[in-house]
């Protein structure tokens, strides 16, 4: 989207990493939000990193290998949080109300930008499908390293 | 029938504060993957508990017997009564908060009931009701509530999120044990009935057969007899493993998981390749053939029972000393309660290596040495020769396991191995390791596959200090000194790390083990190809 500055850009991310942040309680909030330190707060890390960075594809060139990347550490977060699957990905839309706020533009122009949320949503929801395909292979492959040296000693066993 | 498709307008009308509530209104959701399945009726029998019977979690009705609050009650004082600890953290805590933000369930989930003063403060609401004069008088207004069915819904869903990793209390300036805690409310939480199968069925199969698998004796001599074969395989060397040979002067005991799972596997082929090498006069028992203890997840009374066999077997194998293999919490019962539970073992002597002459007077009062303990003592003395360069396909981090790490201070040990034995070697950020130490999220019984998304959140941190060294370093192993790391980490990583394994420090000693008459080694324990063939050696 052409005209767009850098102040918009981050007024955008900010705005969005705090609705993003509201999706967790209340009380977990504050510390999510200020514990800067990546690997005492992995979470508010994510978010803080992977928001503008996703951002910058909204309004650059929607490169499908960064557009991924940026995705992938945030839904593959939400995927096992106690959300449901409306709510780990519905603060993706959240980038709609927020746009229409910040950014004074001609209908062909909104509907332009809401092409490429929707798109980032889409993503989204392969992600958010591929996770939750990956817990139960995860699962499964745990069971079977349990008992691996039974099967080696007994390579008959359950053909 | 599904619910009805939203309209887009619909899709951003989401309630962003489930829990604004008062906490103390709010219940817990039983959604699947965040909690363990129940106990058996058979095993709450075989252990002789109260009130077995068909139930799960999500149930509203948890068959609770008619007294049970009375039950809990008088549990509850009892206990009190008894541990000091108890009544102590259940008064001193200020909530000052340090605690708040180090449990790795709060910091992967962002649930506030995750964070161990909200967590304590489940119960101790209740005590504050029923035990003190403010909660009696003023009830909420003093941080008090009632004990209802809900409060012991709660109870069973949050304290089945802790692993009893203790890292809060590392923090806590009063020094309250979070983890005695926990083991206070599930022991309550089992007076009435309430307990999980991950933790009570290998704790009847302990308490039956030796091990938590519940392996016979026959299968247990057919692992290791196979795990002798395997080595043969790829030294050419064949080592003996005895079991239960009568006066031995070592009785050797390791988690079970390292004669029947990968990677613990290897973990077992290189502590029989060291024992070999320096000819070290020892036994295996087919009835201690565990070092675990899930008795602790449960209650003081089942660790004790399931402790004694250490001992009883030492007594009847007429052995001088215990030594013990990479388990976990083994050693916190070991260190802190066995010696109490079932001790003092004055029958035992105090533990000398025959090869170096080290005096473990730390181990003066349990008679039970860490395996990484043993071997650092040997290398220190050039006892061993090493080719470190046999690891060298392996970029290798160190997960300090919770219990050896915060339970008995076992800091130093595993990594001077790990030094001795390969040549790429990185640490995880300091916030991360030591004292420090991110759990698994996966101890303390909860490393069932049923409540896996629970898993992961507690995972998350320690996965993340990882994901850093695999990044920077090309780290593409963790080490690690515990089972149910072994078990439960390969897991973790495969979601949150891929592209890095588990294995334990004694799986890289072996495969750096230089051994009289080995034949050229081509592949490591994993039985795979060796990068490098030079023989630098070490020591």
């Amino acid at each position: 989207m052409p005209g767009i500055s850098p102040s918009q850009k981050q007024a955008i991310a900010e705005r969005w990493l705090a609705v993003a942040l509201e999706t967790y309680p209340a009380q977990s909030r504050q510390f999510l939000e200020g514990e800067k330190d990546p690997f005492r707060n992995p979470v508010g890390q994510s978010l803080r990193t992977q928001i503008p960075k996703l951002v910058d594809e909204l309004f650059g060139d929607m490169d499908p290998q960064r557009l991924g990347q940026a995705l992938e550490e945030l839904v593959r977060l939400r995927a096992v949080q106690q959300f449901t699957p409306r709510e780990a990905l519905g603060f993706l839309f959240l980038l709609k109300p927020i746009c229409r706020e910040e950014l004074p533009a001609d209908a062909q122009a909104r509907a332009e930008l809401e092409d490429r949320i929707d798109e980032i949503a889409l993503v989204g929801f392969d992600i958010f499908v591929r996770c939750r395909e990956q817990i139960y292979e995860i699962r499964a492959n745990e069971a079977k390293r349990r008992v691996a040296l039974l099967e080696r000693m007994n390579p008959e066993a359950g053909r | 029938m599904p619910e009805a498709t939203p309209k887009p307008e619909e899709l951003v009308q989401i309630n962003y504060d489930p829990h604004e509530k008062d906490w103390r209104k709010t219940r817990p959701e039983f959604r699947k993957g965040t909690f363990c399945h129940a106990a058996l009726p058979k095993d709450v029998k075989y252990l002789g508990l109260p009130n077995p019977r068909d139930w799960q979690p999500p149930d509203v009705d948890w068959k609770l017997p008619p007294n049970w609050k009375e039950i809990i009650l008088q549990g509850m004082k009892e206990r009190l009564e008894k541990f000091r600890s108890f009544r102590l953290f259940m008064d001193i805590c200020v909530r000052c908060g340090a605690c708040a933000d180090k449990c790795q369930f709060f910091l992967g989930s962002g649930d506030p009931k995750n964070m161990p003063v909200l967590r304590a403060e489940l119960i101790r609401s209740v005590y504050r009701r029923y035990f003190t004069t403010t909660g009696k008088l003023f009830r909420g207004l003093a941080g008090a509530r009632d004990l209802t069915e809900d409060v012991i819904k709660e109870w069973f869903y949050y304290f089945y999120q802790c692993s009893e990793c203790r890292r809060c209390s590392v923090f806590c300036p009063f020094g309250i044990d979070t983890a005695e805690i926990t083991m206070m409310v599930r022991e309550l939480l089992n007076l009435v009935g309430v307990n999980t199968n991950w933790v009570i069925g290998p704790v009847a199969n302990c308490y039956r057969v030796g091990n938590h698998l519940g392996i016979q004796p026959h299968g247990f001599k057919d692992s290791i007899d196979f795990a002798v074969d395997d080595l043969e395989e790829i030294t050419g060397v064949r080592v003996e493993a005895p079991i239960n040979r009568k006066g031995a002067e070592v009785l050797f005991i390791v988690p079970s998981a390292d004669y029947f799972a990968t990677p613990h596997y290897y973990t077992l082929l290189g502590y029989l390749m060291l024992f070999h090498e320096i000819g070290l006069d020892y036994t295996f028992s087919a009835y201690a053939a565990e070092g675990g203890n899930f008795g602790l997840f449960s209650s003081h009374e089942l660790a004790k029972r399931l402790n004694a066999k250490m001992y009883a077997e030492a007594k009847r194998l007429k052995v001088k000393w215990i030594l013990g293999g990479e388990c976990g919490h083994m050693w916190r019962v070991v260190n802190q309660y066995m010696d109490t539970m079932n001790g003092p073992a004055d029958f035992l002597e105090v533990p000398v290596s025959p090869f170096t002459g080290t005096r473990f007077e730390n181990t003066r009062s349990t008679k039970m040495v860490h395996i990484c303990e043993f071997t650092s003592d040997l290398i220190y003395h050039n006892k061993l020769r090493l080719n470190p360069s046999r690891n060298d396909h392996w970029k290798v981090t160190f997960h300090d396991s919770c219990n050896p790490a915060r339970g008995m201070g076992l800091l130093e040990e595993p990594r001077y191995i790990l030094r001795k034995v390969c040549n790429h070697f990185h640490e995880m950020p300091e916030n991360t390791i030591r004292e420090q130490t991110f759990c698994c999220g996966s101890g303390a019984g909860l490393g069932s596959d049923e409540n896996i998304e629970a898993r992961l959140r507690g995972g998350l941190p320690r996965a993340n200090a990882v994901k850093y060294v695999r990044d920077k370093h090309g780290v593409n192993l963790l080490t690690c000194i515990c089972a149910i790391d072994k078990a439960t980490l390969p897991t973790l990583l495969e979601y949150w790390t891929p592209g890095v394994d588990v294995g334990g420090i004694h799986e890289l000693l072996g495969n750096a083990l230089i051994m009289k008459g080995e034949k050229e080694r081509t592949t490591d324990l994993r039985g795979q190809p060796l990068q490098q063939k030079s023989e630098a050696v070490h020591a």
